[in-house]
C-alpha cells in the first residue's frame, strides 16, 4: 500500500483510476458492435442446432448405445474446470493475504460465472428430453453423484455470483454517482438498484468485508466439491480409465491449469482493448505465469501417476485402454495434449521471457485448447471400450465422432460463455475500483464525494 | 446372413447326397417284402402324422403340396407316385438306414413308430381308404375359467355344426399354455368329455410372477378355428423368487433405502452451504438498511 496522499492528490488519482477502469463501459466503437454480432450470431446458430436436436432427438449426435457420453460431457467437464479458477484466485489467494492477485479477482470471477453457468446449460443440452429436467430434482436419488453434481453446480454458481457482486457494490455507487450522462439511462438505473443505496459508511464496509470473508471460506469446500464430484461421475464407475482413486485431485489440478490459462488470456485482452497497461502490469503476468507453472507441475505429477502406474501393470482392460491412448487411435491427440499442452509450456514458462504478457498469452491459448482436448480424452476412449461385448451392431455404434450438430451446440457454449463475459465487462469495471484506489493510498472518504466537474 | 447359412446348409446336404445321385436306391431283397406289423387304423395314422410333422416335414413338405426343400435329389412328396411305388418293407428300410441327404432314423425313431409313419404315408395311397382327412378347420368356441383354490383350469368347448348352431365339442384335445415374455409355454393338454368339458390341473412346478400369477392361454388344435382364451393373472403358479439386490441399504441404493450417513452428509453439506448463502444475502439487506441512516 502506498503512503497516504493529500486530498488534492487523492482526488486526482481516484479520477484517473475511475476513468481508466470505466473505459470498458463507456468505450463504444464498431469493433464492439462487430464482436457482439459475432457472438450472438454463433450463439444463435448453436441454438438453432439445439432446436434441431430437440426436434429429431439425440440421434442427430454421434452418440450411440455404447458411447453415450460424447463431446457434450467433455465440454461440460471443461467448463466446470475453467470455472474453478474463481475459487483459487479470488478466495484462496485472498485468504493467504497475497495481494498481487487482487486486481485479477474480478476477471477470475467473470470466468467462474460464465463457466459454471454454461456447464449447467450444457448438461441440459445433453439431455434427450430436456423437458424432463425437473425430474432430476423431483425424483433424484440422494445416493447418486449426478444429484450431488447438480446441487454443487447451482451452489457454486450462486456463491460465484455473490462473490462477484459484493465487492462490486461500492463500485456501483461510484458508477451511479459519476456516470450521469455518460451511459444510457437504463444502465444508470441498474447501477442505482444494485448499489443498494450505498453511502460508504463504516458499517457498510464492515458488512461487506464480513460477508466476503464468509463467502471466501465457503467457496473453498464448495469449489473443491464441484470438481471432485464431477470427477466422481466418472470415478464411481468400474470402467477402465475412470476406475481410479486419483480422479478427484486430478480433476482439480487440471482445472487450475485450464482456469489460470483462461485468466491470462482474458487479462491480456482487457489490457490491450481497454488500455489497462498500468493495471494488468507485467508483473501480474509474471506471477500468473509462475502460478500456471506451479499448477501445471502439480498436474504433470498427477498425470505421471495416472498413466505410469497402470501403464506399468497393463491389467487386461486397462491395458487395452492405455494401448489405445499411447499408440492406438488416440495416440496423436494424447501426446499432443501431454507434450504441447503441458510439458513444453512448463519448460517455456520457467524462462522469464515467456512470462511476459504476449508470450504468456500465446502459451495460455495452447494450454487452454489442450485442456479442452484433455477432457475429450478422459471421456471418449473409455466409452469406446465398454466391458459389455459389442456384438451384432452397426459399425458406427463402435466408435464415436461428433456430428456437425454437436459441434454447433458445443460452439454455442463457447460463444455464450464469451457473451456472458463480454456483457459483464461492458456493464461493470473489470477491476474493483475502490479496492485498487485504496491500494494506491486513496482514503475511503473520497469515494463518496461527488466529483466537481 | 440367414440366406448365407441356408445356402451353405444346402451345399453340404448336396455334397452328402452326391454318392446316391444317378443310381436307384436298391433295397435288399430280404427287406423288400416285409409286411407292416402295425395295423392301418386311425390311431396309428394320427400318431404317424405327429411323427411326420416332427421328423420329416422339414424336408419332404406338406403332403400333396409339393413344397419340399430344393435338394438334389429332391425329397419326394409323400403323396407322389414315386413315394407310393415303394413297398412297405422298402419304405421301412429307407427310413431306417437313410442315404446321402436322407438321414437314418434307426436310433432316433423306434421300429414301431417307423411302421406308424408308413401307415401315415399310406393314408395318401389311392388304393387305401383315407382314414385321416384334411378337412378345413371348423369354427369353434372355447370358454375357460380358473379355479384358483384348486389350481385347475375348467374348459368348455363348442363347435359350429353344418346348420350353424353350436354343439358341445366331444373328445377334442385342448392345449393349456402359460404366457411368458417370449411366447407361450405349453403346460399340457386335456381331452374334452362328451359334454365338451375338460378340467386341467396346473402342475405344481409352474412359476408365475412375484405373486405367483400366471397368464393362462387355452387353444384348440389346428382342426378348429377358435379364438384363444387368455386368462390374465391367475394365481395358480409358484411365486417367482427375485433376488432383491437394491432392497437393502447400500451406497448406490434408492431413496427408500439410502444410507443414513449418506443422506445426512448430503443434506448437511448442502444445507450448511445454503444457510451460509442465506446469511450473506441477509448481510446485503443489512447494507441496504445502513444506507438509510
Amino acid at each position: 500500500m502506498n503512503t497516504i496522499k493529500s486530498p488534492e492528490e487523492s482526488r486526482k488519482v481516484l479520477d484517473t483510476i475511475f476513468s481508466d477502469l470505466t473505459r470498458s463501459i463507456t468505450h463504444k466503437d464498431e469493433l464492439t458492435r462487430f464482436w457482439f454480432f459475432i457472438l450472438i450470431m454463433f450463439a444463435g446458430v448453436g441454438l438453432w442446432g439445439w432446436i434441431i436436436q430437440i426436434d429429431q432427438g439425440l440421434g442427430v449426435t454421434g452418440m450411440r448405445d455404447y458411447v453415450s457420453w460424447g463431446m457434450y460431457i467433455a465440454n461440460f467437464v471443461f467448463f466446470v474446470a475453467i470455472s474453478l479458477i474463481g475459487f483459487l484466485i479470488s478466495s484462496a489467494l485472498h485468504l493467504l493475504k497475497i495481494s498481487w492477485s487482487k486486481p485479477i479477482s474480478r476477471v477470475a470471477e467473470q470466468i467462474a460465472i460464465a463457466g459454471v453457468a454454461l456447464a449447467g446449460i450444457i448438461i441440459v443440452m445433453d439431455m434427450g428430453r430436456p423437458d424432463r429436467f425437473l425430474n432430476v430434482f423431483l425424483h433424484g436419488r440422494f445416493a447418486s453423484p449426478i444429484i450431488w453434481d447438480v446441487t454443487v453446480v447451482t451452489t457454486y454458481l450462486t456463491i460465484s455470483a455473490l462473490l462477484f457482486y459484493l465487492p462490486l457494490i461500492p463500485d456501483l455507487a461510484l458508477l451511479r454517482d459519476r456516470m450521469t450522462g455518460k451511459v444510457p439511462a437504463w444502465k444508470l438505473k441498474i447501477y442505482t438498484i444494485l448499489a443498494l443505496g450505498w453511502k460508504g459508511n463504516p458499517e457498510q464496509y464492515k458488512t461487506v468485508y464480513h460477508a466476503m470473508r464468509i463467502l471466501m471460506i465457503l467457496i473453498i469446500p464448495v469449489g473443491l466439491s464441484i470438481h471432485t464430484v464431477t470427477s466422481w461421475l466418472f470415478a464411481a464407475t468400474l470402467r477402465s480409465g475412470w476406475d481410479t482413486t486419483i480422479m478427484g485431485p486430478y480433476f482439480v489440478a487440471g482445472a487450475f491449469v485450464a482456469g489460470a490459462a483462461a485468466v491470462v488470456i482474458l487479462m491480456y485482452i482487457y489490457r490491450l482493448r481497454y488500455g489497462l497497461k498500468n493495471y494488468f502490469e507485467d508483473f501480474h503476468f509474471d506471477y500468473m505465469g509462475k502460478l500456471l507453472v506451479f499448477v501445471s507441475l502439480v498436474y504433470l505429477y498427477f498425470n505421471i501417476n495416472e498413466f505410469l502406474v497402470p501403464g506399468y501393470k497393463m491389467k487386461t482392460a486397462e491395458g487395452v485402454h492405455l494401448q489405445n491412448l499411447f499408440t492406438g487411435a488416440f495416440a496423436s491427440m494424447f501426446w499432443l495434449v501431454q507434450v504441447a499442452g503441458l510439458i513444453i509450456p512448463i519448460l517455456l514458462m520457467l524462462i522469464k521471457f515467456f512470462r511476459k504478457p504476449l508470450p504468456l498469452t500465446i502459451i495460455s491459448v495452447v494450454v487452454l485448447i489442450a485442456a479442452w482436448f484433455k477432457r475429450y480424452l478422459i471421456v471418449i476412449p473409455t466409452m469406446e471400450h465398454p466391458f459389455l461385448p459389442v456384438q451384432n451392431v452397426p459399425d458406427y455404434f463402435k466408435s464415436y465422432a461428433p456430428t456437425s450438430i454437436e459441434i454447433m451446440i458445443t460452439l454455442f457454449s463457447v460463444f455464450a460463455a464469451l457473451l456472458i463475459i463480454t456483457i459483464l465487462a461492458k456493464l461493470f469495471p473489470v477491476i474493483t475500483i475502490w479496492e485498487y484506489a485504496e491500494e494506491k493510498g486513496v482514503d475511503k472518504k473520497y469515494f463518496s464525494e461527488q466529483p466537481k466537474n | 446372413m440367414k440366406t448365407k447359412v441356408n445356402r451353405l446348409m444346402i451345399g453340404i446336404l448336396m455334397f452328402l447326397a452326391l454318392p446316391g445321385m444317378g443310381q436307384d436306391w436298391q433295397v435288399p431283397a430280404d427287406q423288400l417284402n416285409i409286411e407292416n406289423p402295425s395295423s392301418y387304423n386311425l390311431e396309428n395314422v394320427k400318431k404317424g402324422k405327429d411323427l411326420y410333422l416332427q421328423n420329416c416335414k422339414s424336408c419332404h413338405g406338406d403332403p400333396g403340396k409339393n413344397n419340399h426343400l430344393p435338394l438334389v435329389p429332391p425329397p419326394p412328396d409323400i403323396t407322389s407316385e414315386q413315394m407310393q411305388a415303394n413297398t412297405d418293407g422298402g419304405l421301412f428300410y429307407k427310413i431306417t438306414k437313410g442315404r446321402g441327404g436322407m438321414p437314418q432314423f434307426e436310433t432316433t425313431i423306434s421300429a414301431d413308430d417307423r411302421w406308424r409313419l408308413i401307415n401315415f404315408i399310406r393314408n395318401y395311397n389311392s388304393e387305401k381308404e383315407q382314414l385321416l382327412i384334411d378337412a378345413p378347420p371348423v369354427n369353434a368356441k372355447i370358454l375357460a375359467s380358473v379355479n384358483e383354490a384348486e389350481k385347475k383350469v375348467e374348459i368348455l368347448a363348442e363347435y359350429e355344426d353344418k346348420s350353424g348352431s353350436y354343439q358341445q365339442l366331444e373328445n377334442a384335445p385342448v392345449f393349456i399354455s402359460a404366457k411368458k415374455a417370449f411366447g407361450n409355454l405349453l403346460l399340457g393338454q386335456a381331452l374334452t368329455d362328451k359334454n365338451g368339458r375338460s378340467v386341467f390341473s396346473v402342475p405344481e412346478t409352474v412359476i408365475g410372477d412375484e405373486e405367483g400369477n400366471v397368464t393362462i392361454v387355452v387353444t384348440l388344435d389346428e382342426n378348429y378355428k377358435a379364438e384363444q382364451v387368455v386368462l390374465e393373472e391367475a394365481k395358480v403358479g409358484k411365486p417367482k423368487e427375485v433376488p432383491q439386490l437394491i432392497r437393502k441399504e447400500v451406497l448406490w441404493s434408492t431413496n427408500e433405502n439410502v444410507q443414513i450417513w449418506l443422506l445426512l452428509s448430503y443434506l448437511g453439506a448442502a444445507g450448511a452451504a445454503w444457510i451460509a448463502i442465506g446469511y450473506v444475502i441477509f448481510q446485503l439487506i443489512k447494507i441496504k438498511r445502513f444506507s438509510k441512516q
